[in-house]
């Protein structure tokens, strides 16, 4: 069952991101651009953990722990400098 | 695979190069970004390309080649890449300074339109 | 064999000794050079009976064995004999020196340099490895550089140091690579393999460019015409100098050379046409230009090369006999030449004048010396019973014999009877001139005799030239015997050394140039009066316009090339590699093999496609610099997917920290820098970079792609095999990373700290940053980042320690641990403020920084303990609760280290950039 399902959900991730590049590729606004990158990070933590449940490796989940722990600080930086043009205060 | 991913080195040579080549530290500073990850990517792929093969010997196996990927360039790359980021850092401090010395960020200094 | 490393080791220990000293009084300075000189000569001594007995004296330790330099030392009669010339000579010159210094010459230094060069001596003639013979060869032009330019307030002595060491470093090169040709075809360095391998050697296609730069070596070293000239220049040195290098010593390194590698190089036709011509012109020219000199020391220079050219010719000449009388003549002139410089040091010293036109009638008022010169100069001249006249009598017995061209069978013999007419006169006008025909002009006091132990050396070498002149039998033979048989290798040919040979054609030569020398004299001084002679120096002319030249060339290309733009030296040097590169690949096309076909998958095109999507992004969006960042960060995301993909979960763990991480940088700095880059002026310069760039990255990508398609064959196979077994982890990568490679890694740390510091340095303090230009808006609190900052960071530690302890089994490591940190500190500061970033000066990181390289090294040490090599693990493993089995290994405390400068260089340069002020305050 599992094994039937895993790469039609590679497959719907693979689309997300395509999607999502097409968003930040598009814009129009920079906070766009922005939430787009993120999604590709969010949408890149569940490949990963997927990829590793169909290779039944789980040396690829701490990739995606990280992703998780600080993946949002670049996004939040990016905000950080549209909104306040200082990054840290 | 093979194909693509030398393409895409190629791409992102030929991208890096280009803007490295412009006259403003930022572009320079994009363009070596661009560099490093080819380079990177070229010494990593010189271990040849092994899917689904980490280099992590499993207890009571014997680890070989034929099993896992090449760790030499990846360790090589590794380390690589934390001194790229190294030389991002340093390159990003020196143009924030040059731009405070020359009143401009061309990178020989002068140039013409200060900003 | 201790006591021959020791023998080597004494002047270079005195030298060390002196060089810490500085303040040592003439007299001590002189007793530490001398009684390191005395002591060699009593370690000499002590190998003499083994060497007579034909022994050779061997020590090697291997240096390089993979470049086969080992450092190996070699004594056999030659080397013995140049070593006894060399200490002997040396000791006698120590103890003139002391009295010829004066007060305002620092004497630890003269000394220090005296012994430098005597060492550097030592080692050119006991090296048993040519490698070593060739270092040793380039210390002496050093030293010697050192000497010439010992009054370094004068003009003259910089420019003749200067033009001496430009003159012999050409040709130490030249040696270089004659003796690395040498190594190739006798497959060693070891002086013992080469000598033996002379028959190999000769028949090799590569002799001739062998002998020819070899021969460059010698004859640059021993001031062989035409590149005789830097040795009348490098007269300004002081006199003990000139007496010991350039009479006796260094300037013999060259004929040593020749006659050191006789038995491999020499016995071809090559050798006769390279070395005979290149003598005689020497002999000839030496001596016609000696004649003509107004300064004492000039005259002595210029008979010194010509007795060069002698030996040189002799060695050339290629007969046992003419061997013998090759060495010998190196002993003569030795003692000779060396008082002679002695003497003339003395009438400089005490008359303050060294030129031929003002210094006349010495006699009355220095009549000992002027007695040693005299006998000195009698048997530079030739004269019977004296040590110059028998090796004179040899080599002129020797050119008799040529066996050669019949244009050779003539010239050899008369431009020796011609060059000994004219040392005759020189040898005439150097006693005639100075102590007799007439007063002396305008001296500013009145000559006396020098101090009695400065006459000491003279009347030494005056009194061995007697002797030996005299009684060759009894006081030279057996020294002379021992050198001949080193040059040879061999048993030494029947020879007689006796005064008296009968009347034969080389006495009558020599009676020749007896009377043509007296006669060349007396009607040069009567009919044109030597006096009047003004001449500049040809060798030094062209040596000047040659240099001017040279420098003139290498300005006019830096103006080609340099003219100030950063952007068109990156140009220059990518074509530069565009075209090294290409051309290589045109001409042989790139040789693709089959493509190993690996399936990318759905995962893998989707990598491709957002890499060239985001390198596409970047090119478009560059000159809108916060869109070319964003842009940049989905390249980024796509070699980490590329990296897991491809199994390389450490590299993508990294990637995707240092990712993040250089977001925060590269925002931090943007604020200080214009967010667009103005538009392209010359679009004609845009389209030729992009070509160019084009270039570039289709040769990568070609080559990229012939090497993937190609077999591979790596040595990991070891790596993987043995990493659990010896390098105690499971993660091959890192094992190499903390083990295997661990001194690399050692010095990479150390790079990422320095650039660590280099930003602190560079941003420390006020840098001067104009206003930002980007207005800062007011913040409002954000409640929830800081909130999930507070809960994140124990987490994020938790990470990074779990990563850290895991890394040598499973991905992780000191590397990724390190970023890990840094950055849960930096979300820190991103809640609550730059505060969180440690001290305002930084000094917390770089205590990070610090104590993380000497954790490492620290480390590396540690193996040391179990009995390893540095930075190799051994390993124990500890169980600790929910992580599991650590290795408490070495290479935990090396990875300890690695973790500490990583996260500290990252937060110091995090902190540095957080910390720019505008300018104006921070508005």
């Amino acid at each position: 069952m599992t094994a039937a399902v895993l790469p039609f959900v590679v497959g719907a991730l693979a689309l997300a991101m395509l999607l999502s590049l097409l968003r930040l590729l598009r814009g129009p606004g920079i906070a766009d651009r922005v939430l787009a990158l993120d999604t590709l990070y969010v949408c890149t933590l569940a490949l990963l953990v997927v990829l590793g449940i169909q290779w039944r490796d789980g040396v690829y989940f701490e990739a995606a722990l990280l992703i998780g722990l600080l993946g949002f600080i670049g996004t939040v930086a990016l905000g950080r400098y549209v909104e306040r043009g200082k990054v840290i205060g | 695979m093979e194909l693509a991913l030398s393409i895409a080195i190629g791409l992102l040579i030929a991208a890096g190069t280009w803007l490295a080549l412009r006259a403003r530290t930022f572009d320079l500073v994009l363009g070596l970004t661009l560099l490093s990850y080819a380079v990177n990517l070229a010494i990593f792929a010189m271990g040849r390309l092994a899917p689904g093969k980490p280099p992590l010997v499993r207890e009571g196996t014997a680890g070989a080649l034929a099993t896992h990927a090449d760790p030499l360039p990846q360790a090589l790359v590794l380390t690589a890449i934390v001194i790229s980021f190294a030389m991002t850092a340093l390159l990003l401090a020196i143009a924030v300074r040059s731009r405070a010395a020359n009143r401009s960020d061309h990178v020989d200094g002068g140039g013409g339109d200060g900003a | 064999m201790t006591a021959l490393p020791l023998l080597l080791a004494l002047p270079f220990v005195a030298a060390l000794a002196l060089a810490a000293l500085p303040r040592l009084s003439r007299t001590a300075a002189a007793l530490v050079a001398g009684a390191a000189t005395l002591g060699g000569l009593a370690l000499l001594g002590g190998m003499a009976g083994a060497v007579a007995d034909g022994e050779v004296l061997r020590f090697k330790l291997d240096w390089l064995p993979s470049l086969g330099l080992a450092f190996s030392l070699r004594v056999d009669g030659l080397a013995w004999m140049f070593a006894a010339i060399v200490l002997g000579i040396g000791a006698l010159v120590v103890l003139y020196a002391r009295w010829y210094l004066a007060d305002e010459d620092p004497p630890a230094r003269f000394f220090a340099m005296l012994s430098l060069f005597m060492g550097a001596m030592l080692g050119v003639t006991l090296a048993g490895n040519l490698l070593l013979l060739v270092v040793f060869w380039e210390l002496t032009s050093i030293s010697s550089f050192l000497l010439i330019g010992f009054w370094h307030r004068r003009a003259d002595a910089r420019a003749g140091a200067r033009m001496a060491l430009t003159i012999t470093g050409m040709g130490g090169l030249c040696l270089l690579a004659g003796v690395l040709l040498i190594g190739r075809i006798a497959g060693s360095f070891e002086l013992d393999v080469v000598l033996a391998a002379g028959e190999a050697i000769r028949a090799h296609a590569l002799y001739e460019p062998a002998l020819a730069l070899v021969l460059l070596g010698a004859f640059t070293k021993s001031a062989q015409f035409p590149f005789h000239s830097w040795l009348p220049h490098a007269m300004a040195a002081p006199t003990p100098v000139s007496a010991y290098l350039h009479s006796a010593t260094m300037v013999k390194a060259g004929v040593f050379l020749i006659a050191r590698l006789h038995p491999a190089l020499a016995g071809s036709e090559a050798w006769f046409w390279m070395v005979v011509p290149v003598g005689l012109a020497t002999l000839v020219v030496g001596a016609a230009l000696a004649l003509v000199q107004q300064d004492l020391k000039g005259l002595l220079a210029y008979s010194t090369i010509s007795h060069l050219g002698l030996i040189t010719l002799l060695f050339g000449l290629d007969t046992e006999l003419a061997v013998v009388a090759g060495v010998f003549h190196i002993l003569n002139h030795a003692t000779f030449k060396a008082s002679l410089f002695m003497a003339a040091g003395i009438i400089d010293h005490e008359t303050g004048s060294r030129d031929f036109r003002r210094l006349n009638g010495l006699w009355k008022h220095m009549p000992v010396t002027g007695a040693l010169a005299i006998v000195a100069s009698l048997a530079m001249a030739g004269v019977p019973l004296l040590n110059g006249f028998l090796s004179k009598e040899m080599f002129l017995a020797e050119t008799l014999a040529t066996e050669s061209h019949a244009l050779m069978e003539f010239l050899v013999p008369a431009g020796a009877l011609v060059a000994g007419i004219f040392a005759v006169a020189y040898s005439l006008r150097f006693v005639h001139d100075v102590f007799f025909n007439g007063e002396p002009v305008g001296l500013d006091r009145v000559p006396h005799e020098p101090p009695r132990f400065m006459r000491v050396p003279v009347e030494v070498l005056v009194v061995l030239c007697l002797v030996v002149g005299m009684f060759p039998q009894h006081t030279i033979g057996p020294l002379l015997a021992l050198g001949v048989q080193g040059v040879l290798q061999g048993p030494a040919p029947e020879y007689k050394l006796a005064i008296w040979h009968g009347f034969n054609l080389p006495l009558a030569l020599s009676a020749i140039g007896l009377v043509g020398g007296v006669a060349l004299y007396f009607g040069l001084q009567r009919g044109i009066n030597l006096h009047r002679i003004e001449r500049a120096s040809t060798g030094k002319r062209v040596f000047d316009a040659l240099v001017r030249r040279l420098v003139d060339l290498a300005r006019r290309v830096t103006r080609a090339l340099e003219n100030g733009s950063l952007q068109r030296y990156l140009l220059l040097l990518v074509l530069a590699a565009v075209v090294l590169g290409g051309a290589p690949l045109l001409e042989a096309g790139p040789g693709f093999g089959d493509p190993p076909g690996t399936p990318a998958g759905i995962a893998g095109w989707l990598a491709l496609a957002l890499l060239v999507a985001g390198v596409l992004a970047v090119l478009r969006w560059y000159r809108e610099r916060l869109l070319a960042v964003i842009a940049v960060g989905v390249v980024g995301l796509a070699v980490s997917l590329l990296f897991v993909l491809l199994s390389a979960p450490d590299l993508a763990l990294t990637q995707l920290l240092v990712e993040v991480a250089s977001v925060l940088l590269i925002l931090l700095a943007l604020r200080f820098l214009p967010q667009q880059s103005p538009p392209e002026r010359r679009r004609g310069r845009a389209w030729l970079h992009g070509v160019v760039a084009g270039a570039f990255g289709a040769g990568v990508a070609t080559a990229v792609y012939a090497v993937l398609t190609r077999p591979t064959r790596s040595i990991s196979d070891y790596f993987l095999r043995t990493t659990v077994p010896e390098g105690g982890g499971a993660n091959a990568v890192n094992v190499i990373i903390v083990d295997y490679r661990g001194f690399d890694t050692l010095g990479e740390i150390a790079v990422f700290g320095i650039a660590g510091l280099l930003l602190h340095a560079l941003l420390r303090g006020r840098a001067g940053v104009p206003g930002t230009l980007v207005p800062p808006q007011p913040a409002r609190p954000a409640f929830l980042l800081q909130v999930s900052a507070q809960v994140l960071l124990p987490l994020a530690i938790a990470v990074s320690l779990y990563l850290f302890l895991r890394g040598h089994n499973a991905p992780g490591g000191g590397f990724i641990a390190g970023l890990v940190l840094a950055l849960g500190v930096a979300l820190q500061a991103l809640a609550a403020g730059r505060e969180a970033l440690g001290a305002p000066d930084g000094r917390t990181w770089q205590a990070w920084i610090a104590w993380g390289l000497v954790v490492a090294t620290l480390g590396g040490i540690g193996s040391f303990l179990f009995g390893h090599p540095f930075l190799t693990s051994s390993t124990p493993y500890v169980d600790l609760p929910l992580v599991g089995a650590v290795p408490f290994a070495s290479a935990t405390v090396f990875d300890t280290g690695v973790y500490l400068v990583v996260a500290g260089a990252t937060l110091l340069m995090l902190a540095m950039l957080a910390r720019v002020h505008a300018q104006a305050g921070d508005r």
